[in-house]
Formats: C-alpha cells, sequence, structure tokens
C-alpha cells in the first residue's frame, strides 16, 4: 500500500477519470449499509456529491488543453478493455451534472425525509448519479448501454419512492418504453459488433469509416437512434417522459429533467458524430440530418404547445423538458461544428435551467400548497426574493439576455443561418416560433402563480424552506454566471465540438495494450 | 465617460430599492430623482465634444470569439436620446413620488427602482453600438415595461395588458434578434457602425429582404405600429407616470432610433422605403379614426401618440435631408408636450377619480397650474406659434414637400395633424375649461411633486422655439448629423415669411379648429362603428391566442388521452419507419451468405420448438400459459447456447429463467390468471403487422450481418491474452472480470441498486427492515426434499463462483444457484425461515457485495494506475499452490449483489402476495 | 444453420414486439422477457455461429485454439442478468399496480395521466 501523501495524490490523479464514477458507487453502496440511519446516508450522499463535483471540475481543468485523460480498466488499453474517454465534452457535462447534483441534494434537504431516505432515494439517487457520469465518460459502446440501464433501474426506483398509483402508473409506462428503447439499442450493438467486431468507440469510427457501407452498419446506426432519441424524449418516442416526470418526489423530477435526456442526447452526440461520422458525410447516415431537422421541429412545436395546455407546473415544465432536447437536435441536425458546439452549450444550459426550474415547481407547490395553477398565486407577496429567482429561470428558458437560455438560442440559430443546410430556414422559423411560446407559457405561468391573487381563500403564507430556495438560487446563479462568462463557455464548447469531430487522440496512441504491452 | 454613466445609473437602480424600502420612506423620490438628474448633467457635460459633431466611442471586451463586445458609442441622435431619457426621467421620479402617495414606501420603492432600471435599459439601448448589446438592453426595456404596466398584480386588465405588451414587444424581439444574427452572418460583425457604412453590402446580400423584415418587425412592435399598435393603449394600464415616461415619451421612441439608424439600408433595398411610408399611413390613420372614438383621457392620447410614431416612420421613410431633420425636431417636441399632457392627465384622474373625458369639465378652478400647463403642451401640440411644435410641424411638411413623393402622404399628414389639433383641444379645454358644472369637488390640491414636471418641460417647449440657437446648435444639429450621414444647416426660426409650409400649417390648423368645434358629435357617430371592433388587430390577437390554447389542448389530449398500448404502437411506427429511411438512403441491397451451411438436425429442431414457444405465448390466454411458453423459448435459447459453445450462458440462462420462473409464479398467485384478450380482432391484426414489419427488417440485417467478414481481432487477442496475461482459462469469465469487468462492475450496480426498488416497493411498509413473511404454504413433497436441494445448490454455487476463473461459472451464474438455495427454502416453508437461514438481510449482502466489487478495483489502480487491473498472490499454502486475486474479490462481490438481490425480490413479492 | 438462426431470433423478435403492444401489463411483461431473450439470440450470432467449441484455453494451452467467439458471449451474459434484474422490477410495478388498482389493463390504469391533467376539471391539491 502507497502510505505517503504524494504517492496517494498521485494515484487521485491517476485515477482521475473514474472518481465521478467510482465516488458515487461507493458512496451507494455505504448507504446501502448505513439504511438504519436516514441522516447518516444523507451525510454521505452529500460528501459524495460534493466529492463528485471536485473531481469533474479539476478534470475539467486538467482537459481544458484539449489532450483526452484515459483510463484504461483492468490495464487493457484500446481497443480490447472498457476504457474511460474524459475529453472537454465529457469534463464539461460531468460537471454540469455534478452542479445539478449538488443543488438537488441541497433541496433534498427539505424534500425528502427520513420515510424516503429509508426507500433507499440516496443509494438510488447515487447510483443515477455514478450512471450519468458514466454515460458521459465511457470510450465503449457496451459499457455505455450499461449505464443507461442503470440508469433506467435507478430512475425507476427514484420515481415510485412514494408508491402512490399516479407514480406506479408512471413508472410502468416509463419502463414499458425505455425498455423497448434499451432493447433497439442492444440490438443496434449486436450489429454493429458483428460487422466491426469491435466495441470501442474510436476503433469503431475507424474501422467503419474502413469499411463498406452495409445494411448491417445502417440498421445499427439507426436502431441506435430510435433507442437514443428514445431516451432524450424526442418527439414521436417521447411519450415516456411527460407520463412519468410529473408523478416523481419534486427533488427527483428535478434531477431527471436535468440529467437524463441530456445523456441521451450527449450519446447521440457522441455515437453519430463521432462514430457514424454524420458531420463527414459517411453514407451511411446520409439521411440523418433531414430526419434529425424534421423530428427537431415536431418536437419543438408539438412540446410547447402541449406545455401551454397544462395547468400543473409539473407537467409543463415536463413538456419544455422535451422542448428543449429538440434544440439540442436541431444543433445536431445542422451536422456542422458549429451546430454541435451550439448543442454543447446547450446541453450545459438545460440541464441547469430544466433543475433550477423543476426545484422551483417545488419550492412553488410547498409554498402554494400545490401545483395547480387554476388555484395558484399571490406568490410575489408572500416570496418576493424566491419570485426573483424563479423568474430569472423563467427568463432564462425563454432567452432573455444575458441568461444563458438567450445565448444557447442564438447560437444554434446562428449555427443554422451559417450551415448551408436546405431547410435551416424553417428550422429557424420553428426554433423562433417555439420560443415565442415558450415566452407566453412562461408569462403566463408567471402572472397565473405570481401575480393573480390566490383563487383559494388566502391561507397563511406557508414559508420555503432555506435549503429549497438555495437549491433554486443556486441554479439561477449559475444561469446568469453562465451567461455573463459566455465568452470562456463559448470557447470551451467550441474546442470540445472540434475536439469531438475529428475524434479523440489519446496521449500514447489509441491502442496501448494492458498488462503485457504490447499488441500483436 | 459614457461607460461609466450607464454603471452608475445601474448601480444606482440597484441601490434605489434599498433605499426605499429602508433608508427613506418618505420624499423618497426627491432623493431618487437625483440619479436621473446626476446623469443628465452627466451628459449635458458632455456637449463640446458633441457639439464638435465628435462620436464618444467606449470598447470593452465581452464575448470576442462571438464578435461581441461591450462597445458603446455617443452621437448626436443617441445624444438627444440620452438627454430625455435622463431628463424626462428626472422629473418623473419626482412626479411618481406624488402620485404614489397613498402606496405603501414598499411600492413606492419598488416602482421608482423599475423605472430607473427602465431608464438604465433605454440608456443601454441607444449607447449600445453592438447589436447583440443593444438587442439585451432593447429586451430588457420590455420586460421592464411588462413589469410596470403589470404594477398593480391585483387588477387582471393590468395583468392582461402587461402580457399582451409582452408578447407583442418581444415576439418582434425575436424577429429583430433573427436579423441581428443574419447581419452578423453577412458582415461577420455586429457594429451598428459598420451596418451604416456597409449598407450596401448588406443590401446586396441574398438576406437582405430577411434582415430589414427583422429589423422592421421589432421597430413597429415596439413603437406601435399597425398592426402592432393596439399594446400601446392597452398599456395605459399601468400607473401614470410610466405611460408618460414608457408609453409616450421614451420607449416607444425606440422603434423610430432603430429605423434611422437603419436608415441607409432602408434607402439601399428598393421598396423598403414605400413598405415604411404605407405602414406608416395606414397606422396614422387609424390611430387618428380611434382617437376620435376615444373616450377615456389617457386613451385619446395614447392614440394620439400611436399616430405621432406613426408620422416619425413617415419621416424616417421619406429621403432628403429635411427628412431627418424633421424626425429630430418632432420626435423632442411630441416627447415634451406628450409627456406633459400625460402628466397633466394623471394628476386630473388621481385628483378627480374621473377617467373618461366627458366626465371632467372645469378643472381649472383646482387645478390652475395644472390647467397651465396643459395649455401650454396643448398648444405645441396644436403646432401653433410660438410654440416648438409648431416649428416641428414646418420641417414636417418641408420634409415632404423636398422628398420625391406624391400628394397621398401629404394629404394623410394633414388630416392626421389636423386630428392632432382637434385632440389638443379636446385634452385640454373640455376638462379643465369647459362644463365647469360637471365636477364640484377635487380629492386633493395640487402639490409640488406634481407640478415640476409638467411645468418644465411645458415651459420648454415654449423656451426652445423662442431662443432655439442653444438647442438647436447643442441638440438638433448633431442629431440631424448623426442620423443624415452629412452636416445639414437647420434654420430654426418661427418666421420664413409666407411660405407653402406655413399655408399647410394653417390648413392644418383650420380643419383642427373645425374638428374640435364637431368633436363631440363626430366622437359619438364614429363610436357607432362598432363593427370596426371586431376587425381590429386587438381582437386578431385574442383570436390567436384562442386559436393557440385551442390548438394546445387538441395536441395536449392526443398526447396524453392514449393508453400505453398505443403509444408503444406509434414508437413501433416510428422505429419501422427510422429503418426503411435507413435502407432507402443507403441505396444498396442486403448481402446474403454465401452458403446456407450444414444443418444440424438436432439444434434446428430445438430452436424451431424456441419459435414455437414463442408463437405459442402470444396466442395463450392464460397469463400462466403465457408464461410458461416464454419460458420455453427461454430454455431453447439456453440449450442453444450449450449446442454452439457458450456452457457458461446455457448455465447462467438456465439459472435466470428458472428464477424468473419461480419469481413471476410468486407474482402472478397475487393476480387473476385468465386474462381475455385486451385487442379487437383489428387491432391484432395491425400489432402484428408492426411486429413483423420490424421483425422482417431485423431478419435481413441478420442475414447481411452473417454474410460479412468476421472481424475478431479484439476477440483473437484475448482468446491470445485470458490465460498468459489475465490468468483465467475460462476467456468468457476473464472477459467479465478483467478484459471488460468494468460492464460487470456497472451491471452488478444494477443487480445491487434493484435490490433497493425490490424492498421500497414490495411488501407492506411499516419500515424497511420489517420482515413479516405470510403464513406459509407447505408443499409437501418438497418439503422433505427441500434441505437436500438447499445444501447441494449452496455448495454448488459456491464452488461454481471459486472455479469460475478456469472453469465454466463465475459471480452471476454462482449468485443465481445460491438465490436458488434460498428460493426453495422459502417456497416450501415461507419465507421466514428463508431469512432466518439467510441471517443477513438482502440488502445488506447486496450493499456489501457491492462494495467488494468497487473495492476490488482500487488495489490495481495504487499498483498499476489502472482501476480494476487485477493484483495476483500466488502462495503455497500447505503445499497447494494457490493462485488468487483481486479477480476472485470482485467476484465474489458480484455473487453476494446478485445472491441478495434475488431474495428481495424472492422476499418482497411473496410477502406482497401473501398480504 | 445461421439463416435459421437468423429466423428464429427476428421470429421471436416479433412475439415479442407482439405482446409487448398488449394492453395487459403481464402479456406486457412477458413481451419484454421475450424480447431480451430473442435480443441474446442477435448479440449471440454477431460472433457468428461456427463451433461447439467453448472458448475455453484447455490444461497445458496456453492461447485459445478455435473456439466459439467469447466476446458475444460476455455480452449476453452481461445482458441476461440486466435483462433479469429490469424484469424483476417490472414485475415488481406490475404487482404494485394491481394491488393498488385491482385492474392491470393499460387503458384503465389511468392515474398518472388524470393527476393534474389539464382535461380533468377542478383544482387537485396533492402535497
Amino acid at each position: 500500500m502507497i502510505t505517503d501523501s504524494s504517492g496517494i495524490i498521485d494515484v487521485l490523479a491517476e485515477g482521475l477519470a473514474i472518481w465521478p464514477v467510482v465516488i458515487p458507487l461507493a458512496a451507494a453502496a455505504l448507504t446501502l449499509l448505513l439504511r438504519r440511519w436516514p441522516t447518516l446516508q444523507r451525510s454521505v450522499m452529500e460528501v459524495a456529491v460534493a466529492m463528485m463535483l471536485v473531481a469533474a471540475a479539476v478534470l475539467l481543468a486538467r482537459t481544458r488543453n484539449g489532450e483526452a485523460i484515459v483510463m484504461k480498466f483492468g490495464g487493457w488499453g484500446k481497443p480490447f478493455g472498457v476504457t474511460f474517454v474524459a475529453d472537454m465534452l465529457s469534463a464539461m457535462l460531468c460537471t454540469a451534472a455534478g452542479t445539478v447534483a449538488l443543488a438537488v441534494a441541497i433541496f433534498a434537504r427539505a424534500d425528502v425525509r427520513a420515510r424516503r431516505r429509508r426507500a433507499g432515494f440516496d443509494a438510488l439517487f447515487l447510483g443515477m448519479l455514478a450512471a450519468v457520469n458514466g454515460a458521459f465518460l465511457t470510450g465503449d459502446l457496451f459499457n455505455l448501454y450499461v449505464w443507461f440501464e442503470l440508469m433506467l433501474a435507478t430512475a425507476l426506483g427514484l420515481v415510485t419512492l412514494d408508491r402512490r398509483r399516479a407514480q406506479i402508473d408512471g413508472a410502468l409506462r416509463y419502463a414499458a418504453m425505455s425498455m423497448m428503447g434499451a432493447t433497439f439499442m442492444l440490438v443496434g450493438i449486436g450489429l454493429l459488433y458483428g460487422e466491426t467486431g469491435t466495441l470501442d468507440l474510436v476503433h469503431l469510427s475507424t474501422t467503419l469509416a474502413r469499411g463498406e457501407p452495409s445494411v448491417t452498419s445502417s440498421v445499427a446506426a439507426y436502431l441506435l437512434l430510435a433507442g437514443l432519441l428514445l431516451k432524450a424524449g424526442l418527439f414521436p418516442l417521447f411519450f415516456w417522459l411527460p407520463a412519468s416526470y410529473h408523478t416523481a418526489p419534486i427533488s427527483v423530477a428535478a434531477a431527471l429533467a436535468g440529467l437524463l435526456t441530456k445523456v441521451a442526447f450527449y450519446a447521440c452526440l457522441r455515437v453519430f458524430v463521432l462514430v457514424f461520422g454524420v458531420g463527414a458525410h459517411m453514407p451511411v447516415v446520409s439521411g440523418m440530418p433531414p430526419l434529425f431537422a424534421l423530428l427537431a421541429a415536431a418536437t419543438m412545436l408539438v412540446s410547447v404547445f402541449a406545455a401551454i395546455a397544462q395547468v400543473d407546473v409539473r407537467r409543463l415544465l415536463a413538456f419544455h423538458v422535451v422542448g428543449q432536447v429538440a434544440y439540442l437536435v436541431m444543433g445536431l441536425a445542422l451536422a456542422s461544428w458549429q451546430g454541435s458546439a451550439a448543442a454543447i452549450f446547450y446541453t450545459v444550459h438545460t440541464m441547469l435551467v430544466q433543475t433550477g426550474l423543476f426545484l422551483g415547481a417545488g419550492a412553488i407547490g410547498r409554498a402554494g400548497g400545490g401545483f395547480d395553477l387554476r388555484v395558484l398565486g399571490g406568490l410575489i407577496r408572500e416570496h418576493p426574493r424566491f419570485s426573483v429567482l424563479f423568474a430569472a429561470l423563467a427568463l432564462s428558458i425563454s432567452g432573455v439576455p444575458p441568461l444563458s437560455g438567450f445565448w444557447a438560442k442564438a447560437l444554434v440559430i446562428d449555427a443554422a443561418f451559417r450551415s448551408g443546410t436546405p431547410g435551416a430556414a424553417w428550422l429557424v422559423v420553428a426554433a423562433l416560433a417555439t420560443g415565442f411560446l415558450t415566452l407566453y407559457s412562461m408569462s403566463t405561468l408567471w402572472t397565473q402563480a405570481f401575480w393573480r391573487p390566490r383563487a383559494r381563500a388566502p391561507h397563511a403564507a406557508r414559508a420555503i424552506p432555506v435549503a429549497m430556495v438555495t437549491g433554486v438560487a443556486l441554479m439561477a446563479a449559475c444561469t446568469l454566471g453562465l451567461g455573463l462568462a459566455i465568452e470562456p463557455a463559448v470557447r470551451l464548447s467550441r474546442a470540445a465540438a472540434t475536439q469531438l469531430g475529428a475524434g479523440v487522440t489519446l496521449p500514447n496512441g489509441t491502442t496501448s495494450a494492458g498488462a503485457s504491452g504490447t499488441v500483436p | 465617460m459614457i461607460a461609466m454613466l450607464l454603471a452608475t445609473s445601474a448601480v444606482a437602480s440597484g441601490v434605489s430599492l434599498l433605499v426605499g424600502r429602508f433608508l427613506c420612506r418618505r420624499r423618497v423620490g426627491w432623493l431618487l430623482g437625483l440619479v436621473p438628474a446626476g446623469l443628465f448633467l452627466g451628459f449635458l457635460a458632455l456637449h463640446g465634444t458633441i457639439e464638435a459633431g465628435q462620436t464618444i466611442t467606449e470598447r470593452l471586451a465581452w464575448a470576442p470569439s462571438l464578435g461581441v463586445d461591450f462597445s458603446l458609442r455617443l452621437d448626436g441622435f443617441a445624444y438627444l436620446f440620452c438627454l430625455l431619457v435622463t431628463g424626462v426621467g428626472a422629473l418623473v421620479v419626482v412626479y411618481a413620488d406624488a402620485y404614489l402617495v397613498e402606496r405603501s414606501p414598499e411600492d413606492r420603492a419598488r416602482f421608482l427602482t423599475l423605472i430607473l432600471f427602465f431608464m438604465t435599459a433605454m440608456l443601454g439601448t441607444v449607447l449600445a453600438d453592438n447589436l447583440i448589446v443593444l438587442f439585451l438592453f432593447w429586451e430588457a426595456t420590455s420586460v421592464f415595461s411588462f413589469l410596470l404596466i403589470g404594477f398593480d398584480v391585483d387588477s387582471p386588465s393590468a395583468r392582461r395588458s402587461a402580457l399582451m405588451a409582452l408578447h407583442v414587444t418581444a415576439g418582434g424581439g425575436l424577429a429583430l434578434l433573427a436579423a441581428i444574427l443574419l447581419i452578423g452572418v453577412v458582415l461577420g460583425g455586429y457594429s451598428l457602425t459598420e451596418v451604416v457604412v456597409r449598407a450596401p453590402e448588406l443590401a446586396r446580400s441574398p438576406w437582405s429582404v430577411a434582415i430589414l423584415a427583422g429589423v422592421f418587425i421589432g421597430a413597429f412592435t415596439k413603437s406601435a405600429q399597425f398592426p402592432f399598435h393596439f399594446w400601446l393603449p392597452n398599456a395605459m394600464q399601468a400607473p401614470t407616470p410610466a405611460s408618460a415616461y414608457l408609453h409616450s415619451a421614451t420607449m416607444v421612441k425606440l422603434g423610430i432610433y432603430l429605423l434611422a439608424r437603419f436608415e441607409p439600408v432602408v434607402g439601399a433595398v428598393p421598396g423598403a422605403r414605400d413598405a415604411l411610408i404605407a405602414v406608416a399611413m395606414i397606422t396614422m390613420l387609424v390611430a387618428a379614426f380611434q382617437t376620435i372614438r376615444a373616450e377615456n383621457y389617457k386613451t385619446v392620447l395614447a392614440y394620439s401618440t400611436v399616430a405621432s410614431l406613426g408620422i416619425l416612420v413617415m419621416l424616417v421613410g421619406l429621403n432628403g435631408p429635411m427628412a431627418s431633420v424633421a424626425t429630430v425636431g418632432f420626435l423632442l417636441a411630441h416627447a415634451l408636450y406628450k409627456a406633459t399632457l400625460f402628466f397633466c392627465a394623471g394628476t386630473v384622474i388621481h385628483a378627480t377619480g374621473l377617467t373618461k373625458l366627458r366626465q371632467m369639465g372645469g378643472l381649472w378652478r383646482f387645478l390652475p397650474v395644472t390647467a397651465l400647463a396643459s395649455a401650454l403642451a396643448s398648444l405645441s401640440m396644436a403646432g401653433l406659434p410660438p410654440f416648438f411644435g409648431f416649428i416641428s410641424k414646418e420641417f414636417l411638411f418641408e420634409a415632404q414637400i423636398q422628398s420625391s413623393w406624391d400628394a397621398v402622404p401629404m394629404a394623410v399628414a394633414v388630416l392626421v395633424n389636423a386630428v392632432m389639433v382637434g385632440v389638443a383641444g379636446v385634452v385640454t379645454l373640455r376638462p379643465f375649461f369647459m362644463g365647469a358644472h360637471r365636477v364640484q369637488d377635487v380629492r386633493h390640491k395640487e402639490v409640488v411633486g406634481l407640478l415640476l414636471g409638467p411645468m418644465i418641460l411645458a415651459l420648454l417647449g415654449l423656451v426652445i422655439s423662442l431662443e432655439p440657437t442653444w438647442v438647436n446648435r447643442v441638440v438638433l444639429l448633431p442629431a440631424v448629423m448623426a442620423v443624415y450621414g452629412q452636416r445639414v444647416d437647420v434654420k430654426v426660426a418661427l418666421w420664413h415669411g409666407v411660405t407653402p409650409m406655413l399655408l399647410l400649417s394653417a390648413a392644418v390648423v383650420g380643419i383642427g379648429a373645425l374638428l374640435f368645434v364637431f368633436w363631440v358629435p363626430l366622437h359619438y357617430r364614429l363610436r357607432t362603428f362598432t363593427r370596426v371592433d371586431r376587425y381590429d388587430a386587438e381582437h386578431a390577437y385574442d383570436a390567436l391566442l384562442r386559436r393557440v390554447r385551442a390548438v394546445a389542448r387538441g395536441i395536449a389530449e392526443r398526447l396524453q388521452q392514449q393508453d400505453l398500448r398505443s403509444q408503444l404502437g406509434v414508437i413501433f411506427f416510428a422505429v419501422v419507419a427510422f429503418l426503411i429511411w435507413a435502407l432507402i438512403t443507403l441505396g444498396r441491397g442486403p448481402r446474403f451468405p454465401a452458403s446456407v451451411g450444414a444443418v444440424r438436425v438436432g439444434p434446428a429442431l430445438l430452436a424451431l420448438v424456441g419459435l414455437a414457444g414463442g408463437i405459442a405465448a402470444t396466442w395463450a390466454r392464460s397469463l400462466l400459459a403465457a408464461m410458461i411458453a416464454t419460458g420455453l423459448a427461454g430454455l431453447v435459447a439456453a440449450l442453444t447456447f450449450l449446442v454452439n459453445g457458450a456452457p457458461d450462458l446455457a448455465l447462467t440462462q438456465f439459472a435466470v429463467e428458472s428464477l424468473v420462473v419461480v419469481l413471476l409464479t410468486v407474482a402472478l398467485l397475487a393476480l387473476p390468471l385468465d386474462a381475455p384478450t385486451t385487442r379487437s380482432p383489428r387491432a391484432r391484426r395491425g400489432d402484428a403487422a408492426l411486429a413483423a414489419g420490424l421483425s422482417v427488417i431485423l431478419f435481413i440485417a441478420l442475414l447481411d450481418m452473417a454474410a460479412a467478414p468476421q472481424q475478431n481481432t479484439v476477440s483473437a487477442f484475448f482468446g491470445a491474452r485470458s490465460y498468459l496475461d489475465a490468468f483465467g482459462r475460462n476467456v468468457v469469465n476473464v472477459i467479465l472480470v478483467d478484459f471488460r469487468g468494468f460492464d460487470t462492475l456497472g451491471e452488478t450496480t444494477v443487480i445491487a441498486l434493484s435490490a433497493v426498488i425490490a424492498w421500497s416497493l414490495l411488501g407492506p411498509r411499516v419500515s424497511i427492515e420489517d420482515g413479516s413473511g405470510g403464513a406459509r404454504r407447505s408443499v409437501f413433497v418438497l418439503e422433505f426434499a427441500s434441505p437436500v436441494f438447499f445444501w447441494l445448490l449452496a455448495v454448488l454455487s459456491v464452488v461454481v463462483l471459486l472455479r469460475g476463473h478456469n472453469q465454466i461459472g463465475g459471480g452471476f451464474v454462482g449468485g443465481l444457484m445460491g438465490a436458488l438455495a434460498f428460493a426453495i427454502v422459502a417456497l416450501t416453508h415461507g419465507v421466514d425461515r428463508a431469512r432466518k437461514r439467510l441471517r443477513f438481510h438482502p440488502l445488506t449482502l447486496a450493499g456489501v457485495g457491492l462494495l467488494l466489487a468497487v473495492a476490488s478495483g482500487l488495489p490495481g489502480l495504487v499498483a498499476h494506475g489502472d482501476y480494476l487491473r487485477h493484483v495476483w498472490i500466488e502462495a503455497n499454502v500447505f503445499g497447494v499452490h494457490v493462485k488468487q486475486g483481486t479477480a476472485l474479490l470482485f467476484d465474489v462481490g458480484v455473487y453476494l449483489a446478485v445472491l441478495g438481490t434475488v431474495l428481495a425480490f424472492l422476499f418482497g413479492l411473496t410477502r406482497e402476495a401473501e398480504a | 444453420m445461421t439463416v435459421l438462426y437468423a429466423f428464429v431470433a427476428a421470429g421471436l423478435f416479433g412475439c415479442g414486439l407482439y405482446m409487448v403492444l398488449s394492453r395487459h401489463a403481464v402479456r406486457m411483461m412477458l413481451g419484454l422477457s421475450l424480447l431480451t431473450t430473442a435480443v441474446n439470440l442477435v448479440l449471440f450470432q454477431a460472433g457468428r455461429i461456427r463451433t461447439a467449441q467453448p472458448p475455453l484455453i484447455p490444461e497445458g494451452a496456453e492461447r485459445l485454439g478455435e473456439s466459439a467467439d467469447p466476446l458475444p458471449q460476455a455480452l449476453v451474459l452481461t445482458a441476461i442478468v440486466i435483462g433479469f434484474a429490469l424484469t424483476v422490477i417490472l414485475a415488481a410495478l406490475v404487482l404494485r399496480a394491481w394491488r393498488s388498482q385491482r385492474t392491470l389493463r393499460s387503458d384503465e390504469l389511468r392515474s398518472a395521466q388524470d393527476l393534474g391533467s389539464p382535461l380533468t376539471p377542478g383544482p387537485d391539491l396533492d402535497h
């Protein structure tokens, strides 16, 4: 064993890429053993989340120079063993996920009581975080699938934490559809292996680029597309999301809204840009950009309309989660590096803001005694400070400068204008229309829940616990900060996008074998 | 300097809230009024530079890689706005303090803070040189206008009007944003100066029309041009100080500002001027019409403002230097007299509590000074000498005569100006000097706060025209130069001799006088045309929103009311569509295996039996039968693995299938087993077709894959290294625990955590530690056999675990077997016995297992820097050569996790079934 | 043989899909486990079906001789276990649903879609 501190530092540094996954995993196991002591569970979870965030931040700092940090599990290098490849994109998203997790953990102090913790909230939450980071970091297709399954399982557990009827119903739909998605993914992976004999993302891309386009690879590609877009919540595969999110405990809903669909989109970036080379006009995926464009436009409009019809804050926000993902896919549809860069920035932005909005919904529910906009009201008088925070988030998602939401929209639209793709103009029209309707929906929510006096006889104003406000405030601060510090953020996104498109170059060559050194 | 001023404004606005709430709760307006007043002086101090016709530019880096820097630019035109915004701002703050006297100090502080923030946004908009920064402040003005209109949050109409204003202006903002981004695409930058310099380039670009359209929509929405004008009269729900400031003097002029800035581009794009003038004329006529119909004091003023904005848009549309002169002159004149009139209206409404003009009269007795101010402003508005309004109107007509335009705009201008004259008469004479009997008393007398603003502005309207040289030199000339691009000498004088302009003015005044005389009958006559209300833009807006909500509801119904089946159906349909699209776009057919290959009869039959099982499962009416059929397919799969060189898979699949059967049986015991079909024959056919479609495509893909040359560098590597480097003879197991151990770790987590889910979902929920097993069902035959089975399986499972690395077996199979052992006990002697036998809580097992698996990776990390790289120890224990490593630790972890989880489910389901 | 196995796998896949589309929750669940089986067969075929020789390195030998492709087997093993976990979770959910609502028809399990639905009149206050 190494004892002197420097050695430990080395070990920590060596394994930098794994800590965002291994820390929550270990913590999850620990909370399983501590299940008799909810408060202990909570502390373990909180510490783990904090450490995870730090690890991710360090990772980001280390990868900024454009060099990917690689962890060869078992010492078998690419393409034989499973590897983690932490490049800028992964590091960025891990950091964002860590921030989201932190906000949720703080909020949960007031929202998740002992009963829910005994039911396993902490273990499942940590498991989900591990899965999210794993998906962000892994350089192996099948490994990606494993993390998705872990995400699904933990999400199901989290949604049904209270065993309410609605939760069970929602979880059933969630489970059924997501398992179908996983099935499609897995078949795609199988076919891909049958064609190329490898699972390593980089090796896959090189092998596919070398090989002839074939039915197998194209069917595989589109099955993966179906699976990933389903999990990303894109129309018409998105039914599971609005069917379940509004039933979950609000902390859970916030975490899901901020993390899951974005992970799926990230996977789309990796698989279709890196492996199949959507940007590089590979024949296998030649049909994808138009498909992406079509689905993105449809999703934007459908979801925002559906959101406008809602009277329950959680449902309303759930549909906006769907709508925002469509903007990411729009970036992907442009098949240009500007498009990817915009999508990457948008992903970070929407992770933070969606979580913030759902946490805000939780606070609204606590203060207003419900989520029904037909009943809510008067919050601006009772909770002026919280109102300002929520307003910031609402304005951000509506794309009002200088909040991050504005830059996100502007970048995507700008990329659309710059990409010569024929349908781009229509995409922009859809995006602008959706932006307007989003503003409409959010401003209506605002006047109903905050301005309008209560419909019911005003009960004594209920206080919003500090923890809740803090969680919302953290996210609001993030969206403002991201908007003001746009320069570094955009630089990072662009660098990440170019790195993604170029394929990851490893410090010591893509094929470095493990225990015995060289490869035959 | 200007950046400093802007920053000061922002900071002061932020501080003002605290000041108003805590520091000085009464008369706060006088204190806060110092902020805009100070800024006003600050800008005034710059007059030297502006006079010299120079522009001050300052640049702070913000986002260079996006071409967005915080660059400010103060030229004559912006200067005019800055003086207006800060000067009027100061008066508004003072006025508002007196106006909101009954409100709570908090409300007052809130209002004044919003006003100051709005002022900051205005300054930012007119100072910004970078279009993105301009847009930032532009949107900010919309938001603050929203908050100010809806200031009385309890009033539904205020909320409605606020929303309306926000939707219209912010919607226009989106169009503007698109235009700005396109400019960035064309020019490669967002500098407003660049736009002016490289206007021809913009005009030539394919995007020119789109760009101008965006700019126009942005400007029209902000400056209330037809068909977006309707939000402005509704915005009168705002407290009057806000109306005076935002909705007459400053914000609504931003559209004009933008258009004037883009004037070079407008000029360069054919048809653009026509568009502007056409829209302007429609706006003017509609507004004039509505002004005469309006009843409320503020509404009359609002519509006359719309008309004036129309005039300004028209002036931007006209060409020639005088157009710029007139724009600047009219902009200033209008700001002065209209703000005054709003102030007076506010005072009247505040003092009388009345809103309709016809209810008012003879107020000069109670509000003499206000009456005077109103009179001065009206005279200026009517364009009578010696007021500044007269001069600006002269400019207006001169511009029209100069410009290469036919008589139509001229006629419209004359008419509309005549209406202005009428309005001027109506809004002063009727409330203050006529119908003295209508109002007998007022709530309060005039106070200084309410008088300062109107008097100063009204007098300015007189002073400027009597002593024009200074204003002309400092404000007008530089502004005109900034708009027109070169120096224009403006002769600001009351008397140019008898000119066509003078005659036109005379005509206007004459018609206006007539209008005033016949105002009341005309008013009532026009009010009878109720039909027009059905066609006006506001109704269109409401109809649009209704439509949107209807569509939304329809979509929501279609999305939410479907049951799981139809949703899955949609998904499958989409997937089929994707795959067909894939094959179409691929544009090449599948490959087929060269030869079918030798058919082995046994395995072939076996496989077909499996398929038959699957088909049977779809037909089975009883769930039990369906389950058994499904299980059959699973077992066949296991055998297929066995006969094709995958004993590990076979073993695992066997164990899994039997466990699934056990667990599902337990679950099904609680359910009704007979499940009649839930689908109509038609639906079944549809589903069958969908399923068939997908499986056919899969079949084709599988054939194509089989025909492809196999690439197995990776697995070859495993075969070569498995024993030498990973010290395992069972390659599959080595892959699981070593080569791809990390997959296994993830999967172990899935397993371990589903134990949690089992425990939280299943069984009565007294507490998570509760272990109430139900009454045990005894199955005699098994009862005797069970101990035997138990120990047999238990021992076997451990053996399988230990030898896993070299022969068939491993953690999973071991764990599953162990679970089976306990399953038998549970089934025969009930859960309690099984749990006693287990001693540990299943979740504990799962947790320990996961912890072991995770920890087993660390030694490798410490020793070699690779997580999950297994460390091996060789030793001779009692002469037996043992070689074991962390791989075993890992496998044990998996074993425990699997065991714990399966048991968690078993116990949970049993308790649930027996509960 | 390959063709046959491809046919069987695809066929089972189809059966699974067909069952998943049933309105009865248990049938849907069984359909999903059938799909898992089918997918495992697909994965297995990804390594081609050439020999019945298991990928075990015989005593004395150091390298794997001619045998079935071990990697897909490992993948299938993982997939089997994950599929197992999810199937059982699904079973637990189904049981829960039956307990709380006494129905397993997906068109009657409506409490999620009715929770805070704009289409059901009247304010609901669950919190």
